[in-house]
């Protein structure tokens, strides 16, 4: 079974609060799921890389590749553009038209 | 004549353009039958809807004045006036959108997802938001933070999930049809549970700008209706390549294929399974088959696709991985509930572990493990690579065949709470989560059954981009009252 440090380690990586109970509930379900889950190890894969590169033609609709974009300013209509207002009424504190975020940088004591 | 809400959208579109009934009309049976014995604080008595649009009427309206200067009646845009459902993780400018998350409670979506743009393009009436589980993550709706939707057939029972506010919705006639979203099976499966059809579309055929990502290799908009013909209308309304969406397909991406009237089942259909209802599913996968028969088809017994068996590990470990990448932006910092702890680390983690439910932080920290470092190539390299394999036997598969044949789900709806355990929950997308992992499109329709029986829905899966195979094989198995 999972230990309980390492419920905890996640959770700490994860960004999460958990309570006492959930943290206990979690070592028992998580060690479940990943013993199912496990049943993947028979699985005779090639590299990592050969998984993403299956062999497929460029032309491939179903070979990955990356869609970018042009790096110009969004048109109007982007369907964000002009919803600056709306998208600072959803910051959960703002001053003006800034985001009020937590001081990162604290002086030395 | 049955009341205007029991109606399918093309018979409403039909009587719409005739001039026989008025959005208003439809919209006000939909709103009786949404407020119909419902209780105290909820919407409706099902909790199907998160959300009744104060404006539907408003909306009716403008949709009757559009016919009316329309000089072709509106007969090019069968949807204008047909009133629909929307799945809680749509955006909707100016409307809350929350993913049935306390994360998201209250908060308002800055613009239109491209499929709201284009049903608003095409005059259909939006008359609430749907229940579902938190961010799409579970399979009966049970895991939504403003409590379970119930079966309109036993509402004992689950509605099924995660899109069960749309699929309960559409069962009990509260809407005309629905659009959900399909991660492993999330608007098939809620189509079984409630008797209605649900589409999940090729990966690509339609675009997820707005959608709010769950899963984002697996995720695709589909919608839940009473009759495939209703459904082929929605996805073609939906549909189409998308600059917004990066992973959106053009048509002319997959080329049409030819009928062969072929139909192929599964060997591993046959290997017992625990879940699997033998006396019920079972009996109706049988018969269906037997009246495919009838009709023509061809069936090709016992294909072997021996990468289904690790599909079901294969598909969480994905999940897990996906779900605790894109939820890292809920954060407590832009936008959503924020709360404040004694640090900045803190204030993340107390946000974050107050806002999301029990199942959400139980697959984040899932993901968290499953991509850490030491377990990476253990569990997620392995996941992908028997991705690729399930999906190169699926492409060999389609070279014979029009569609495979399952069941949506191995049984008929559980009891709300029957589950408690959530891999016992995870067993139950067996059937549904491969055409997620391989990207095929796939429907389920419902099939024939007794009043005293819940509904179940048979799985046709096609190859990709060729939704037209499921639509054909579809109304072939829907039962026409």
């Amino acid at each position: 079974m999972i230990s309980r440090e390492e419920i905890d380690n996640l959770a700490e990586l994860a960004r999460l609060k958990l309570g006492e109970e959930e943290a206990v509930a979690l070592q028992k379900d998580i060690s479940n799921i990943l013993e199912y889950v496990g049943q993947v190890s028979a699985v005779s894969a090639g590299t990592q890389g050969d998984a993403l590169k299956p062999g497929l033609s460029k032309a491939s609709p179903l070979a990955l590749h990356n869609v970018m974009r042009e790096d110009a300013p969004r048109d109007a209509d982007d369907p964000m553009a002009g919803k600056r207002e709306q998208i600072i009424a959803a910051f959960p504190r703002h001053e003006k038209e800034y985001l009020v975020v937590r001081k990162i940088i604290q002086k030395d004591e | 004549m049955n009341k205007l809400n029991e109606l399918s959208i093309t018979e409403a579109a039909q009587k719409l353009q005739a001039g026989e009934i008025t959005a208003v009309d439809l919209v006000r049976a939909c709103v009786a039958e949404i407020e119909r014995e419902k209780p105290v604080g909820k919407c409706d008595r099902l909790n199907a809807y998160l959300e009744v649009f104060t404006d539907v009427e408003e909306q009716a309206r403008l949709s009757d004045e559009r016919r009316a200067l329309s000089p072709t009646k509106g007969k090019e845009s069968p949807l204008l006036g047909i009133p629909l459902a929307i799945k809680d993780n749509i955006l909707m400018e100016g409307r809350k959108v929350s993913a049935a998350s306390k994360i998201l409670e209250g908060y308002v979506a800055t613009y239109d997802a491209t499929v709201i743009k284009k049903l608003k393009a095409a005059g259909a009436i939006f008359l609430g938001r749907t229940n579902m589980d938190e961010f799409a993550l579970g399979g009966s709706t049970e895991n939504s933070a403003f409590g379970p939707t119930r079966n309109p057939h036993d509402e004992t029972r689950v509605a099924g999930g995660t899109s069960g506010g749309s699929a309960a919705a559409v069962a009990a006639h509260m809407a005309l049809g629905a659009l959900g979203s399909d991660t492993g099976g999330s608007v098939r499966n809620p189509a079984s549970f409630c008797g209605v059809v649900g589409l999940k579309p090729t990966y690509g055929a339609v675009s997820r700008s707005g959608l709010i990502a769950a899963v984002s290799s697996f995720d695709q908009i589909g919608p839940l209706t009473k009759t495939v013909a209703d459904a082929e209308l929605l996805f073609n309304t939906i549909r189409g390549h998308d600059p917004l969406d990066s992973t959106s397909v053009r048509e002319e991406t997959y080329h049409k294929r030819n009928a062969t009237k072929k139909i192929a089942v599964p060997k591993i259909l046959n290997a017992s399974r625990e879940l699997f209802d033998v006396e019920g599913v079972g009996k109706k996968f049988k018969e269906t088959g037997r009246m495919l028969v009838e009709r023509g088809y061809k069936f090709i017994p016992d294909i072997d696709l021996p990468s289904l068996e690790p599909a079901l590990a294969a598909y969480y470990i994905i999940n897990f991985a996906e779900v605790s990448s894109n939820l890292a932006r809920f954060d407590g910092v832009r936008y959503g509930l924020s709360l404040k702890g004694n640090s900045l680390l803190d204030d993340y983690a107390k946000s974050r572990g107050e806002g999301f439910g029990p199942e959400v932080r139980r697959r984040i920290m899932l993901g968290t493990y499953v991509l850490s470092a030491g377990y990476y190539d253990a569990y997620y390299a392995k996941a992908v690579a028997a991705r690729e394999q399930l999906r190169r036997e699926y492409e060999k598969a389609f070279e014979d065949v029009d569609v495979i044949l399952t069941p949506t789900m191995p049984t008929s709806a559980w009891t709300i709470g029957e589950k408690s355990d959530p891999l016992s929950m995870y067993l139950a997308d067996a059937f549904t989560v491969p055409a997620n992992l391989t990207g095929n499109p796939a429907i389920s329709i419902p099939v024939k059954r007794e009043r005293n029986e819940l509904p179940i829905g048979m799985q046709l899966t096609a190859a990709h981009g060729d939704e037209a195979a499921l639509f054909t094989v579809g109304k072939d198995i829907e039962v026409v009252e």
